[in-house]
């Protein structure tokens, strides 16, 4: 596998900082209401089905964690339904479980409370995955020659 | 033998579990260590189990292995940012520990002080992909070390926490980012670990990984009522309630299905292995290695 799975770049300039404040305030709009978006700067709602993973208590990126109780509710908050537990529902719902299978970067501490946006622009995260085709398809093309595949 | 070459010789591999005390007693390592040593191929060493604090352990491990006893140790991500999960690997690798069993770890909210920050900095993938980053002799940073590590690299898995499908995708993941064997929550439903198991198998995971199915021994009955009620993503089948409840001898009950589960497990595709969890118990441990059959040392 590839080394390259801390999120790293250059450092954010005072400047940059400014702009990603007010690009924020529109993208909390648009993001805070429907996703409930933490600003973690590094968003990845496009792998997860539209669910925003931030809200798991433990934040985890790749996965539930073993404590999923009967019915899929949180072992932390016994009220709320496990994030990841929607995250897959959504995910096969919407014909995206192949994105599941991707392992999602160690976070970036210093984007935490940055636009996204802004930094998909200035390159520092990934583009979003709009559109996926043939997600059975690619499921099995990954599950098949994960070997030769770059993470 | 270490543990890597017996798992490269294709042996059935037998792992203990020694939780470490809530003082500075580290005899208390000691004299639980008689009861593996000889029965176990290796021991896991918990790490701050259920969120409560106990003796480290890295520093128990280092007890066993003075005691000729070959240590996993289990490190969560709930209690170290990157810094102080490369610097306590490098660590154990210097005192001569070279297995590590990569958790998230249970959420601070169970322990015995709910009030504490959890840091989660990473999570269990992502901190098999750290070690194996680390194996290949460069640190988070891309600094190069002057001289590599080298860890066999365990991952635990669940298989019967919902939502089912994606507790093969995380298994698929961790195999992925470089797990060299697997540890499983311990089985009390067979039908359900047989149809992960499976799945599995159809994937190949178990020809890049060694998978050890968990064993947990238990005294009585209510042990059984306790983890269905309290632990989250724990499955026991209605079976093995009704045996335990009726059995004259809940203790001998307990062992006899431990044993049998051994049994059913060496017949199973792609488990390489058993993790015996003697949790409190830690005395049985000889006479269900003796009564399976099972070799190790």
């Amino acid at each position: 596998m590839s080394n390259n799975f801390v999120s790293k770049g250059k450092p954010i300039t005072p400047g940059e900082r400014k702009i990603s404040r007010i690009v924020l305030l529109f993208e909390d709009l648009i993001k805070v209401p429907i996703f409930g978006c933490q600003r973690c700067g590094e968003c990845i709602l496009s792998s997860t089905g539209f669910v925003c993973s931030q809200r798991c208590p433990k934040r985890l990126r790749n996965g539930p964690c073993g404590g999923t109780a009967e019915g899929g509710y949180c072992e932390v908050y016994p009220e709320r339904k496990c994030v990841w537990y929607k995250i897959h529902k959504r995910s096969r719902l919407l014909g995206r479980m192949s994105l599941l299978y991707k392992l999602n970067n160690i976070h970036n501490w210093n984007l935490e409370g940055t636009s996204a946006w802004l930094n998909v622009f200035m390159k520092r995260i990934a583009a979003p995955a709009w559109f996926v085709r043939n997600d059975k398809k690619k499921v099995k093309e990954i599950l098949s020659n994960d070997a030769q595949r770059k993470n | 033998m270490t543990l890597k070459e017996k798992i490269e010789s294709g042996k059935f591999i037998v792992c203990g579990e020694i939780g470490p005390p809530k003082s500075c007693d580290g005899d208390v390592i000691k004299e639980k260590s008689k009861y593996f040593k000889g029965t176990a191929d290796a021991v896991n060493i918990t790490d701050n189990q259920t969120a409560v604090v106990r003796l480290s352990s890295i520093a128990s491990a280092k007890i066993l292995l003075d005691e000729g006893i070959e240590p996993i140790i289990q490190m969560t991500c709930r209690d170290r940012n990157r810094l102080a999960i490369q610097s306590d690997l490098l660590g154990a690798a210097a005192l001569g520990i070279h297995n590590v069993l990569c958790l998230t770890g249970d959420y601070q909210k169970f322990g015995d002080q709910p009030e504490a920050k959890g840091v989660f900095d990473l999570d269990s993938i992502q901190l098999v992909a750290a070690v194996a980053k680390m194996n290949s002799g460069f640190l988070l940073s891309d600094e190069e070390m002057k001289k590599k590590p080298d860890f066999l690299i365990g991952a635990a898995a669940n298989p019967f926490a919902e939502p089912l499908d994606m507790r093969i995708i995380r298994l698929f993941k961790k195999v992925r980012a470089g797990a060299h064997f697997i540890q499983t929550q311990p089985v009390f439903d067979m039908n359900i670990f047989n149809k992960w198991m499976e799945k599995a198998v159809e994937l190949g995971l178990h020809e890049k990984c060694a998978i050890f199915a968990g064993v947990m021994p238990v005294k009585s009955v209510k042990a059984l009522y306790h983890m269905k009620k309290e632990v989250p993503g724990v499955k026991i089948n209605e079976e093995y309630i009704s045996r335990m409840e009726n059995a004259s001898d809940p203790k001998e009950e307990g062992v006899k299905i431990a044993v049998e589960m051994i049994q059913t497990f060496r017949r199973i595709k792609g488990v390489r292995g058993v993790h015996i969890m003697p949790m409190m118990w830690e005395s049985i441990m000889p006479v269900i290695v003796k009564e399976a059959g099972l070799t190790a040392g």
